[in-house]
């Protein structure tokens, strides 16, 4: 692979040589923009760092072995390659020897247990209790937000929204999609006893609440023991501060 | 003392003996001690496994080495006491020599040079005990003699091209039946011979070596050696693991044992047979007895990584029968006006639903028993499918040279060329396709719009018991012709329906495979375990396992309900870009970069086939209705054509010119179509390709195939698209060929 390199630099007809050498002979011509972008990307990150490391050799300047150093590190972090074969070869003869597992008859969908699939809702709806009785004219009903799943355990908050539940049944909530939201209001007074994974004795509470309060969509109010990720402290609710993921 | 990794008793002995010389009043007795056993047993265990005839010679190979280890770490004490007990002469020890002396000073400096760790890294991975992949070479302790390869220099460097030359000198005087079997040898050792100059830090003569010598090779190995150009230095091959596999893995060659006992009496009556010891570490010769085979046999069968398959690789037995179908009694309101007299009476046997030729009342012989692997129960929905299914086969046109199919292309229009996967139902109802956006979209074929399942709420509120609740959980505001699924995060590039409709699996460059429910169009699973791109999945035949296979080289066996994988099928040394299962569910075909395709067994996850021949990556796979062939096709425009119960190939439709994607074998197993990026679609006829074949006991052991030149008449048709490349192909039940592909102007 002979490569002529201009003195100037002339990378554009370095890169079309690079090509060329490598047997690519179609490709579009932005492709050359793109390989001359990641080319200088990456020069500039290995020299960038191989300064780092020649500035903590105390080294006046930067020489080949900080570059190959660099160019290493580098590539165990961006440029992973799989793992080697006979690690492969290992791994499998392990893998392969414990005998398939027999299939349950009747088990509905098979799926792994929940904490491994993606069925759990994504999103927890806190309810904020904004002081209800400071504005005059407003309406009393709760003000609803949405907030996103956190796992941080926090303890539970408020005391009992006004609105109560109107039925109670159980059942699992289902996070399909569609209009609909699911809330979630936080239960009067919980004890840490509970350490429920996720579907197992919810408490669900449907609440309809006007309409024309929020708009044209349904909203759906459930309360739930539930804790996303099993373990520790069963009241993994809310929530955090009350100015986040503000209203609908 | 006594943890001797591996070693013989000899190793022990000469341990002993060294360490007390050694011990005549040295400061560092114990380093030398550690460094003796670590170089001496792992030498002399390399050497007593890889070449069984020449026990002594390794020995006092050994020896030497050891020398120069300690002459070189001036331990010239010891060193002389070594020499007096071995009984070494001292001339022998001229670096510049002949024979492997020079090896333990090359060995020693590199040893002492930053490649300690390397050398640690390979010593301390566990060797695999007793179970090794059955397909490459029985090396014991692979990392000891890859440290031993590695640094063990065969002569000169700058001499390399002269025994290069020598040996090509000496083929081509050969008499020509032998001639070709011996050309064989060249791809590897020339490729052998520039990775050893490479990674002993020999750039200038590697590439004088390259240059000179390149030009010599097969045409069909072009790509590899380009990519070996651009490799000059150590640090260029470290991230490649095809290529460190390939330098620690055997490449296999099949020669006549006359034309073996030429070469070997050639090589070892000169005087410098460096060029044998190189093949003896590097290539594995599979000998068989009988005529030496001709260029064109050789070359159908080589293109490979890998070298071709040895003999016990393709000997394990198949069981490649259909399992058979469950009894199904057909409903009383049959309203098919056939004749049908076994309406409504129980068992009786199911009209013809597979002419595959498999006894319906005893045990096929070739077929694998139900309980081999576990498979699911039917459910009733299973079942009606399947009385589905025999009442469409029954309407199947039979297809034949005279009765070309009809062909519906599905092309995707503004794409903007991200179509990389499309997959069809059984029943031809729903089409998807995977997109470079990340994007999964499922279509309706049939004037039925897709559905979402209506949520928790209204689904309490329906009817359960009456009869169409099916229909009833449906929420009709949300029809649709199409619909999105959105999760991956890079480009998804397999996707595979399940057999009974409900799920649909995609694949994509962010090493997951996930499973979505098409009655709720959400994400269901995502399964990691490949930490690179996986380039194909598919759901078996009766649901529940599927197989996705990636760049990681290996393809992967799961269950829908494990989070992680039954079984790894690992032993390619290149991506794994095509996984298949037999249509039994009981084997899973994987093609792959460096060009041959596997067949693994899952029940054991044991390769059970090696199928060489293609001079390209393998792209496509196809299993014929029946169970007994394979057909595959992959980036030279050719497709092979298998016999999976011997190993053989006993076909090649040559007549595309460009990758091909796709290739399906028609429902009774009659035609083959095949799509490619030529944009065109042919047919060929398989139930002539496949008949009276001479496949026995011979030809499987020696690889004398006879491939007849037939491509032109096996061409039934080629049916060219507007500037749309084939990328999947799909009978229907009734043997209409849908297309699909992406308008590509």
């Amino acid at each position: 692979m002979r490569l002529q390199v201009p003195p100037g630099g002339a990378t554009l007809q370095v890169m079309i040589q690079i090509l060329k050498d490598m047997g690519v002979t179609e490709y579009e011509p932005r492709v050359i923009n793109q390989m001359l972008e990641f080319t200088y990307r990456y020069v500039t990150t290995i020299i960038e760092d191989a300064k780092i490391y020649a500035t903590h050799a105390k080294k006046s300047s930067v020489d080949a072995d900080d570059i190959k150093l660099a160019i290493q590190c580098r590539m165990d972090q961006s440029f992973t390659s799989p793992p080697p074969r006979d690690f492969l070869l290992e791994v499998a003869r392990q893998k392969n020897q414990t005998p398939l597992p027999l299939i349950k008859p009747y088990t509905g969908p098979r799926l792994p247990p929940d904490r491994y699939c993606l069925t759990a809702p994504n999103y927890r709806l806190k309810s904020i209790q904004k002081k209800v009785s400071s504005s005059a004219g407003r309406i009393t009903v709760p003000r609803l937000s949405v907030s996103a799943v956190s796992s941080r355990p926090a303890t539970p908050t408020l005391g009992t929204p006004s609105v109560q539940s109107v039925s109670s049944k159980v059942g699992t909530p289902v996070s399909l999609t569609g209009q609909r939201f699911t809330v979630q209001i936080p239960p009067p007074s919980q004890t840490a006893s509970t350490k429920t994974t996720t579907a197992s004795t919810p408490a669900v509470s449907n609440v309809l609440i006007n309409p024309s309060l929020i708009g044209s969509k349904n909203i759906l109010i459930t309360t739930n023991m539930v804790s996303q990720n099993a373990g520790g402290d069963s009241l993994k609710r809310k929530h955090e501060e009350d100015d986040d993921y503000d209203a609908l | 003392m006594a943890a001797v990794q591996g070693g013989m008793v000899d190793a022990k002995d000469e341990a002993d003996i060294k360490t007390e010389p050694a011990s005549d009043g040295f400061g560092n007795n114990h380093a030398n001690d550690s460094r003796l056993l670590s170089e001496s047993p792992g030498s002399s265990a390399a050497a007593g496994n890889s070449k069984p005839a020449a026990g002594a010679p390794e020995d006092q190979q050994t020896l030497l080495a050891v020398l120069q280890f300690l002459r070189k770490n001036k331990l010239s004490e010891s060193a002389e006491i070594l020499r007096r007990e071995a009984g070494l002469p001292e001339e022998v020890l001229d670096p510049k020599g002949a024979d492997s002396a020079g090896s333990g000073l090359g060995g020693s400096a590199d040893v002492d040079g930053g490649d300690a760790s390397a050398l640690l890294s390979r010593v301390t991975v566990p060797a695999p005990g007793g179970a090794k992949a059955p397909t490459k070479a029985g090396e014991d302790q692979p990392d000891v003699n890859v440290v031993l390869s590695a640094y063990s220099q065969q002569g000169d460097p700058a001499l390399y091209q002269v025994y290069y030359n020598g040996l090509k000198k000496f083929i081509e005087s050969v008499l020509d039946c032998h001639r070709a079997e011996l050309s064989q040898v060249f791809y590897p050792l020339f490729v052998h011979m520039y990775l050893e100059l490479v990674y002993n830090n020999h750039e200038s003569e590697a590439k004088a070596f390259f240059e000179r010598f390149s030009g010599d090779q097969e045409c069909y190995y072009e790509d590899d050696l380009r990519i070996l150009s651009g490799l000059t230095k150590k640090e260029h091959m470290r991230g490649n693991e095809t290529l460190l596999d390939f330098r620690t893995s055997k490449f296999v060659l099949r020669i006549s044992r006359d034309s073996y006992q030429l070469l070997k009496r050639h090589l070892q009556e000169r005087q410098n047979n460096q060029i044998w010891n190189i093949i003896q570490e590097h290539l594995y010769i599979d000998i068989f007895d009988g005529m030496p085979r001709s260029k064109s046999q050789i070359d159908a069968m080589s293109g490979s990584l890998a070298g071709e398959a040895k003999r016990e690789a393709n000997k394990a037995k198949v069981y490649y029968g259909l399992l058979k179908e469950p009894e199904i009694e057909l409903p009383l309101d049959d309203e098919d006006e056939e004749a049908e007299n076994e309406e409504g009476k129980p068992k009786k046997k199911k009209p013809k639903k597979d002419s595959a030729g498999s006894k319906s009342k005893k045990q096929d012989p070739n077929a694998p028993s139900q309980t081999r692997i576990p498979l699911p129960e039917l459910k009733d929905s299973d079942k009606l499918d399947k009385i589905m299914y025999m009442k469409e086969s029954t309407k199947r046109i039979r297809l034949g040279p005279d009765n070309l199919p009809s062909i519906c292309f599905y092309t995707f229009l503004n794409a903007y060329q991200g179509l990389t996967a499309v997959d069809v139902t059984d029943d031809s109802s729903l089409i998807a396709g995977g997109f470079a956006d990340s994007t999964v979209r499922v279509w309706s074929v049939t004037p039925k719009k897709l559905r979402k399942v209506k949520t928790a709420a209204d689904l309490n509120l329906i009817d359960k018991e009456s009869d169409d609740v099916l229909e009833r959980i449906m929420d009709d505001k949300t029809a649709s012709e199409s619909k999105c699924l959105y999760g991956h995060t890079g480009p998804v590039y397999g996707i595979s329906f399940s057999p009974d409709r409900n799920y649909l699996l995609s694949s994509s460059e962010d090493g997951s495979v996930r499973l979505w429910s098409l009655l709720t169009f959400t994400c269901l699973v995502g399964y990691k375990g490949h930490n690179y791109p996986v380039w194909d999945t598919q759901f078996s035949p009766y649901g529940y396992y599927f197989v996705s296979g990636g760049h990681d080289r290996v393809a992967r066996l799961w269950a829908t309900d494990h989070h992680q994988p039954l079984r790894i099928f690992a032993g390619h040394l290149a991506d794994v870009t095509c996984s298949r299962f037999h249509p039994n569910a009981n084997y899973v075909a994987t093609g792959s970069s460096d060009r041959a395709i596997r067949l693994w067994d899952v029940l054991t996850g044991n390769c059970v086939r090696i199928l060489t021949g293609h001079k390209g990556p393998v792209h496509a796979l196809a299993f014929s209705p029946n169970g007994k062939f394979l057909a595959s096709g992959a980036t030279d425009g050719r497709v092979l054509l298998w016999d999976i119960g011997h190993g053989l190939m006993v076909g090649e439709l040559k007549g595309h010119t460009d990758t091909i994607y796709s290739l399906r074998f028609s429902r009774d197993g009659e035609i083959l179509a095949s799509g490619s990026m030529d944009n065109t679609v042919r047919l060929w006829d398989a139930t002539k390709a496949f008949d009276d074949l001479e496949t026995d006991d011979f030809t499987a052991a020696t690889g004398h195939i006879h491939l007849q030149d037939n491509s032109q008449e096996l061409l039934l048709g080629t049916y060219m698209t507007k500037s749309t490349p084939v990328i999947h192909l799909h009978f229907t039940r009734r043997n209409l060929l849908l297309a699909a592909g992406a308008y590509n102007p």
